[in-house]
């Protein structure tokens, strides 16, 4: 299922719950594992921003020199050194890499060089994905929080095509052994339905979401698995639900919210989970 | 391991955001324009307190450089017809640019032949007791080395040399407590020490000339024989908090130890250039202590004897001069030091600290302690330099308003507490570029900077009302 697996570092935060989640998943999956250290250029920017006037354009390029180095040390001695010896142990097959700018954009870049199948991270200062790549990166995100808990909880909704969450959730849970429960949210706030192209529908009524809620629980209860149909918000009733199970994954999909103020793209709702949630989420689009 | 290096331009274009706060920036110019002005007010000091609202916006969003704003605030005064060309130009003339200048040459030459780099290794060498010893070392030396150059400098010197300590002895960033304090510690040495000496930063300087203006020369001695009980207390106040709020795991020291000896080792002996700058430096602190008061040389004239024998005795060129002068503050300088005088010229500092005192009543103790908080707010969240020139010709409004203050304590008040920025990453140069560490969060930052910038209000206020006012009568 996930035979090669991304997980990326930052200069920002070092990812030890990620390292041990990836080790687990590696192992029952036979995974490789990439550790991609990525020396953000947010914060050296902003340090030459506050020292323009103060320090000369050279001091700054020296400082920055300098920063680098040190970061570059830190992946080799500190972040690569204890993966190796973390994975090595385990036998888990381990590659390091280093990349220079913004996370998401060094993401990115490293999908485009090499084929992955999950991108494990942690979110130890706030989760630092851009909400551009958990909406439209086609390989699966695991943001690891580090939760002790073996429950997943499954999110489907009239705002997503509802294919992949079902599907790669039983199987996970088959895989790890953990409790797998499945929850239907109709969105009341943005009443559309998504078909499984991903596109919206015009506006329905809420007796016409709550029928279609209805015939995927149907669905699901062929599969033997027991879905729960709630009405409200999705980011709320998700939350909600994740507590009440004592959820340790939320395997969220891929949700097409509608656009906000003069078409503009609103705060994705996945990224909203991600900075809420206590427990670890994993998106599929 | 790979690395692969995005390709980057070299400048980034205006965001959204950016552009509105030029707009609003100039905006506010217009209503001031439109607007009339207040009763008890000038003219000129209506238009005046618009260009400082107007700085306050550009140097807290910094939509463009700071010193450019420091540009805008020069320029501004002719065109609205606030001050003369020639008055705004002549402001900018004062001793302390030269004074300024002199100090950059002289850090220059000390960065160039890495005497700074080897007295920190010396200070650290001296700290390698214990963990907490040793941070307290990292404190000493950042607040040390920044009486003799400014903090920035140092922040950036001692940053890949704790790096490499904490990188040697496997400390990983953003999990453990000694990172945090050891690298809070630079960024917090730094700002303190920069208060000690007229070197440490530039709103120091500033002070200094602000008060010339006003008749009041400080020699070289007289800033350390205001400004040192603040240090001395600050320091280990603000240590004892860091190691509160982040309590050190670490037990073993024996491998920072290893580290300094090896860099000191790689160093090797001090070279001839290396002696010379030293002696002219030991020189120029010598003269600054005992000629720098106003019936000698003053400041100024002493910093650039010590830059012009570094050129004489070839220790450093003016290529150096070039790469490792920030003219920037030069100009960042000289808008703050017209924004304060045009302030005091057309009364408006007197204005605003006028109605303040309506406000806020006129108790001595209350005024000191109002200025120092507001001094340290708004030196939080914008350049401290900038945090000073506008608070300045407010504090001295003060003055002239309230008998028990006078303008010395004002300013020194004012001055001290700019340079307390604790709490943000862009607060100040040095937690900009300790943050780049890795080693704390933004969140670290805060939590530790809002208790120590709370310890240090008290701590100022203890020095300003029994030191200055009682002891030493200011």
């Amino acid at each position: 299922m996930f035979e090669n697996i991304l997980l990326p570092a930052s200069s920002e935060f070092y990812p030890g719950k990620a390292l041990e989640r990836g080790a687990s998943l590696a192992k029952i999956f036979g995974s490789r594992i990439t550790v991609l250290y990525v020396m953000e250029e947010k914060a050296l920017d902003n340090a030459d921003r506050v020292s323009d006037a103060f320090r000369s354009y050279y001091e700054r390029e020296e400082t920055k020199s300098e920063v680098k180095k040190e970061h570059l040390s830190t992946a080799d001695k500190i972040i690569f050194d204890s993966a190796k010896k973390f994975f090595e142990d385990k036998n888990i097959s381990f590659d390091g890499k280093v990349a220079e700018g913004e996370f998401s954009d060094a993401i990115r870049n490293e999908l485009d060089r090499d084929r992955y199948d999950l991108i494990l991270t942690g979110y130890e200062r706030g989760c630092l994905l851009h909400y551009r790549i958990i909406d439209n990166s086609r390989v699966p995100i695991w943001v690891e929080s580090g939760s002790g808990n073996s429950t997943i909880l499954a999110v489907c909704s009239n705002l997503a095509p509802n294919q992949k969450v079902p599907q790669m959730s039983i199987t996970l849970a088959r895989s790890l052994g953990w409790k797998l429960y499945m929850l239907y949210v109709v969105d009341t706030q943005d009443s559309v339905e998504v078909d499984e192209n991903g596109n919206r529908s015009g506006t329905k009524s809420e007796k016409e979401l709550t029928d279609a809620g209805e015939e995927f629980l149907g669905r699901m209860k062929e599969l033997g698995i027991d879905t729960r149909l709630v009405t409200g918000s999705i980011e709320r009733e998700t939350v909600k639900a994740a507590r009440e199970v004592g959820a340790g994954l939320v395997v969220v999909g891929r949700e097409q919210k509608k656009n906000g103020v003069l078409g503009l793209p609103v705060k994705s709702i996945k990224k909203k989970l991600a900075e809420k949630c206590e427990y670890s989420i994993l998106f599929i689009n | 391991m790979k690395l692969e290096r995005k390709s980057k331009t070299d400048r980034k274009s205006f965001s959204g955001k950016d552009v509105f706060f030029i707009v609003l920036s100039f905006s506010v110019i217009a209503l001031f324009l439109v607007l009339p002005q207040p009763s008890g007010l000038s003219r000129g000091g209506w238009l005046m307190t618009g260009i400082l609202v107007m700085a306050i916006i550009l140097w807290i969003t910094t939509p463009i450089p700071i010193a450019v704003t420091g540009l805008l605030i020069m320029i501004m005064q002719p065109i609205l017809g606030v001050e003369a060309a020639e008055d705004v130009f002549h402001s900018f003339g004062n001793r302390a640019v030269f004074f300024l200048i002199g100090v950059f040459i002289i850090a220059g030459a000390i960065e160039k032949h890495g005497l700074h780099r080897r007295m920190a290794l010396k200070f650290l060498g001296v700290f390698e007791k214990s963990p907490r010893m040793f941070t307290l070392g990292i404190m000493i030396s950042s607040a040390s080395l920044s009486f003799i150059m400014p903090a920035h400098g140092v922040a950036a010197l001692l940053l890949p040399i704790v790096a490499s300590i904490l990188i040697a002895m496997k400390v990983i960033p953003g999990q453990s407590n000694f990172g945090r304090v050891s690298m809070l510690a630079i960024a917090y040495g730094c700002s303190i020490g920069s208060l000690g000496t007229p070197i440490g930063g530039a709103r120091n300087a500033l002070t200094i000339g602000i008060l010339a203006n006003e008749g009041i020369r400080i020699s070289f001695l007289e800033w350390m024989k205001y400004s040192m009980p603040v240090v001395v207390i600050a320091i280990p106040a603000v240590w004892l908090i860091l190691q509160i709020a982040f309590p050190i795991e670490i037990r073993d020291i024996s491998t920072a130890r290893k580290e300094i000896e090896e860099q000191v080792r790689s160093m090797g002996k001090m070279g001839r250039r290396e002696m010379t700058v030293s002696a002219i430096l030991a020189l120029t602190i010598v003269m600054w202590v005992f000629f720098s008061s106003p019936e000698y040389f003053g400041l100024a004239v002493i910093a650039l004897l010590g830059g012009a024998l570094l050129f004489f005795t070839g220790s450093i060129s003016w290529e150096d001069v070039e790469k490792r002068v920030p003219w920037g503050i030069i100009l960042l300088y000289g808008g703050a030091i017209t924004l304060g005088v045009g302030m005091n010229d057309t009364g408006a500092g007197a204005w605003i600290a006028n109605a303040m005192l309506n406000a806020a009543g006129s108790n001595v103790y209350m005024v000191i302690l109002a200025l120092i908080a507001f001094t340290i707010l708004l030196t939080n969240v914008m350049s401290n330099v900038g945090a000073v020139a506008m608070v300045l010709p407010i504090g001295l409004g003060v003055a002239s308003g309230i008998s028990g203050i006078s303008p010395l304590l004002a300013s020194m008040t004012v001055a001290l507490s700019g340079g307390l920025a604790f709490m943000l990453v862009i607060s100040t140069p040095g937690n900009a570029i300790t943050y780049t560490s890795g080693y704390f969060s933004t969140r670290d930052l805060l939590k530790a900077g809002t208790i120590a910038n709370i310890a240090c209000i008290g701590v100022v206020m203890l020095v300003a009302a029994v030191y200055w006012k009682n002891v030493l009568g200011l």
